[in-house]
């Protein structure tokens, strides 16, 4: 059994501890925003955010999180209370498929977390582990940086709250 | 202004997939139902299969094309939301099920591809707007006792005597109306919404990870499928040993399916674990005796055969002796994957005489047929639930994914999620064929490119996709009569007709009055389909670059050789003018270099400018310019977005795309040896649409083609290295 902080919620599970985290957050959490795209942590698709650092989960096992705190899209915002960086993605028009933006949002959060004005340089450095095949990356970029200049400075609401509810889910 | 006619290819000994799409000349429907597919919501008007109104003032629509990336639910939305007189954004649309009023006005079937769909809907959905609009326009002026001339419309509402009165108060008495037909349609002056700037309508669910996939669909009872699979395409199973398999944790059952063993568990991780250890001994087809130096050799042969005519018009051999600077170049394009970021997926149920079928797919029509096809079900008891596609680019038009989760299903009665690995995507899939190219060409002394003589060798993309498409478009046919017409094809490509989209592209564009195309087959029995642009995506690449050869043999302006070689194509020639221009005001910082290209495909034109420079050996791209004309621009951002794509998804072709083949086993497996274009290798686009009355044609993939030549030509002037190979590499 291993127990983890999912998206401010304590949840534990008993799938095996060699699972990789994406798998438990999509098949027994049954939240489907997190994408599977390699299964290497070659592409991001699958990027969250454990204690507020972007990572590969399809390559994580979750005895690698316990105790630990993972924010997962649905935790970032929802269509009726986007997230500053998914408010810039909608007026940019980012997505085409849509399939990897969820990865692509998690890493622009984590980065604008860790350093709210980032040069292109740095957007590019940070973005270089997020493929997006449709090729949405001019848009992307224009989005985090009209992100970084938006006043909410506040990237992970997940880590706002570190007392966390105490209502458990167990799966 | 008049347009080039792309199918001026001789009709008769050309045949087969014309430009990306289905089957030219076959007419295809995936349902043999008449009822209508949409089931009223509680009081709502359903006048036709495309819009539903609701009490509460509520729009639906109906998109019936598959929403892969490109657009095409903010386009359609546009279409019907212009001449109904409703915001775009208020409009919730649906994903379509199987149909047949769902069809693809272009092919005649319900498939998306061939950057049809903009074209195909644009009068069809305009008039589908304007009728609801005319039928609410003639409820109010019943209900509220007004001639219908005094009535007007705005955003949902009418407009009467001043006072606005949602259309949902109409939909009682608008259901015992006539719907009027051949209402007229808006002046493009009266746009409201097409041509203007409005962001996507899937931004917001697609930015909250709350739009759906295939992979998405999780059901009670579900039980996850992974297929082990042969290294090489076309074996099949000699022996199985599962014993190991089967004592793994949560697996329940282990399948023989069509295309390898499956096995099935209570989750994803244990089904793929336990697949990771199964003893499966392989009966190999000729393929696994083919590598790449071999199939190189192979197509090299091919150019000495004097192959199958494709087109022909003048004396291009006396004119090619006659010409003052000649080339003969030989350009190469391998095999790739299209590697969409969703892998494939589907969910299949069968039970009871009934079944249901969740994927995204590019022929929801189809998918419902195969299914039918392989529970041994009617097709109206099938039910095919369309969800978004995560990227298809052609490869979501072959669907093993759907047969495989169909025999587990049968075979386990459970409901069953069917989920490919990304190495199951790069080494077992459909592919781009390689294509081994030959031009041989002269420019006389005006500068007039007087002798063009192509050759293409290389595989054919119809006999796998008729193989693949007709089992699902026609769930009744038998499996001989498939395997006849395919094996038809197949013989008729080695030595009879030339399958148009393996040499599109090649020989359309320019003035060319001697030319002589022809067509080698050499098929070595990878499984090959369209991808992104089709044919174009490796023919744009040689006659581009054999322009740039023969505008500097002939000492001119390569743009300007170009512009006086396209007099027969003026929109063609009037986008590269644009692009002259616009090139012009570039200025390229030391060391970096511009580079131009143009093609016209799928009824669009576009040209590109590169700006390269070289960094550590590799070749950099820095910018890129494109000017595309398509015709009425619907949704300009949207258009941008898909050039922009275009040039990616192109670039990742031009610097990286390659699959080699090992004793028939393709040799990378994940992105680490299949890359990607990355963020910090991709360029800033600016995209100049030309304004334009035409009708729309297509956007997703005519941006592709000119960045390769584009790119090539830019290195040529970088470093005097004609690099006619892909992917570009550097001496």
């Amino acid at each position: 059994m291993i127990e983890f902080t999912l998206n401010g919620e304590r949840v534990r599970t008993d799938d095996s501890a060699d699972t990789p985290l994406l798998w438990v957050i999509r098949d027994t959490f049954k939240l489907k925003g997190s994408k599977f795209g390699c299964g290497a942590g070659l592409c991001g698709a699958c990027t969250m955010h454990v204690d507020g650092r972007a990572s590969r989960t399809c390559i994580l096992p979750i005895s690698a999180v316990a105790g630990k705190a993972i924010t997962t899209i649905e935790g970032l915002g929802t269509p009726d209370n986007l997230h500053p960086v998914q408010e810039s993605w909608v007026a940019h028009s980012v997505p085409q498929c849509g399939y990897c933006q969820s990865g692509q949002i998690m890493s622009a959060s984590a980065l604008l977390a860790d350093n709210p004005s980032p040069s292109e340089a740095e957007v590019d450095s940070a973005m270089a582990g997020n493929i997006c095949r449709c090729g949405c990356y001019p848009r992307i970029k224009a989005a985090i940086l009209a992100a970084a200049d938006s006043p909410v400075q506040q990237f992970d609401p997940q880590l706002d709250h570190p007392s966390q509810q105490e209502t458990e889910a167990s799966a | 202004m008049s347009t080039v006619d792309y199918s001026r290819r001789r009709f008769l000994r050309n045949s087969g997939i014309a430009g990306g799409g289905l089957l030219v000349g076959f007419s295809l429907t995936g349902c043999s139902t008449s009822a209508p597919p949409l089931k009223p919501l509680a009081g709502a008007l359903a006048p036709n299969s495309f819009v539903q109104i609701t009490p509460d003032n509520r729009i639906l629509f109906y998109c019936p094309r598959d929403e892969m990336g490109q657009g095409v639910t903010t386009g359609l939305t546009t279409l019907v939301a212009e001449e109904l007189d409703v915001n775009p954004a208020a409009i919730q649309i649906e994903l379509a099920g199987p149909h047949p009023d769902y069809s693809n006005p272009a092919f005649g079937a319900q498939g998306t591809g061939g950057s049809t769909s903009m074209a195909a809907h644009y009068d069809q959905l305009r008039q589908v707007g304007a009728d609801v609009r005319a039928l609410i326009l003639n409820a109010a002026a019943k209900d509220l006792a007004i001639d219908v001339a005094q009535l007007t419309t705005d955003n949902s509402f009418v407009i009467a005597n001043g006072e606005r009165h949602p259309y949902g108060k109409f939909v009682a008495s608008a259901a015992t109306l006539e719907v009027p037909v051949d209402t007229p349609v808006k002046p493009a002056a009266e746009f409201k919404y097409i041509g203007t700037e409005f962001p996507r309508l899937d931004g917001v669910i697609k930015s909250t990870g709350t739009a759906t996939y295939g992979i998405d669909i999780d059901v009670p009872g579900m039980h996850y499928a992974v297929v082990a699979r042969a290294p090489v395409a076309g074996s099949t199973v000699n022996t199985v040993d599962d014993t190991a398999t089967r004592d793994m944790a949560g697996v329940i059952d282990v399948v023989p399916v069509a295309t390898g063993i499956a096995v099935v568990a209570e989750k994803y991780w244990q089904a793929k674990k336990a697949a990771a250890v199964l003893d499966i001994k392989w009966d190999q087809p000729e393929l696994a005796k083919v590598t790449s130096a071999s199939l190189r050799a192979d197509y090299t042969a091919g150019l000495n055969e004097e192959g199958e005519s494709a087109d022909e018009e003048g004396d291009a051999a006396a004119a090619l002796a006659n010409a003052t600077h000649t080339i003969d170049s030989t350009y190469w394009a391998p095999h790739l994957a299209h590697a969409p970021m969703e892998p494939m997926s589907a969910v299949v149920h069968v039970r009871n005489g009934e079944a249901d079928v969740w994927t995204g797919s590019q022929g929801p029509g189809a998918v419902q047929g195969l299914v039918a096809r392989y529970a041994g079900l009617d097709v109206e008891n099938v039910r095919s639930h369309q969800t978004y596609l995560g990227g298809a680019f052609g490869r979501r038009a072959t669907l093993h994914h759907v047969i495989e989760a169909t025999q587990v299903s049968m075979a386990t009665g459970k409901p069953i999620h069917l989920l490919w690995s990304r190495e199951d995507d790069i080494k077992n899939g459909v592919f781009r064929p390689a294509s081994l190219m030959n031009i041989r060409a002269g420019v006389n002394a005006n500068g007039k490119v007087d002798a063009w003589q192509a050759k293409r060798v290389g595989g054919n993309i119809t006999p796998e996709t008729l193989k693949n498409a007709l089992p699902g478009f026609l769930p009744n046919m038998p499996e001989g009569v498939i395997d006849w017409v395919v094996g038809l094809s197949n013989s008729a490509f080695d030595g009879w007709v030339v399958d148009g989209s393996s040499v599109e592209g090649l020989f359309e564009d320019y003035d060319l009055p001697n030319r002589e195309v022809t067509h080698v087959t050499q098929d070595h029995g990878l499984p090959l389909t369209f991808w992104r642009s089709v044919g174009h995506s490796y023919t744009a690449f040689a006659k581009e670059i054999a322009m740039d050869e023969l505008a500097l043999l002939a000492d001119q302006d390569p743009v300007q050789f170009r512009i006086n070689n396209l007099d027969n194509n003026p929109r063609l020639q009037n986008v590269v003018s644009v692009a002259q221009k616009a090139m012009a005001k570039m200025q390229p910082a030391e060391g970096r270099f511009l580079g131009f290209a143009a093609h016209g495909s799928f009824k669009s034109y576009v040209a590109e400018v590169a700006e390269v420079s070289i960094e550590n050996g590799a070749v950099k791209v820095h910018n890129v310019l494109c000017v595309v004309d398509c015709g009425v621009a619907v949704n300009p951002d949207v258009i941008r977005s898909q050039m922009e794509g275009a040039v990616m998804y192109g670039l990742t072709a031009a610097l990286h795309g390659n699959l080699d083949l090992d004793d028939g086993v393709i040799r990378q497996s994940n992105f680490h040896d299949y890359p990607i274009l990355r963020m910090n290798e991709a360029p800033a686009v600016e995209v100049i649409i030309v304004e334009s009355r035409e009708a729309p044609t297509g956007v997703g993939e005519p941006g592709l083609p000119p960045i390769a030549p584009a790119v090539a030509n830019a290195v040529f002037k970088a470093t005097g290295q004609r690099l006619r190979s892909l992917p570009l590499r550097l001496a």
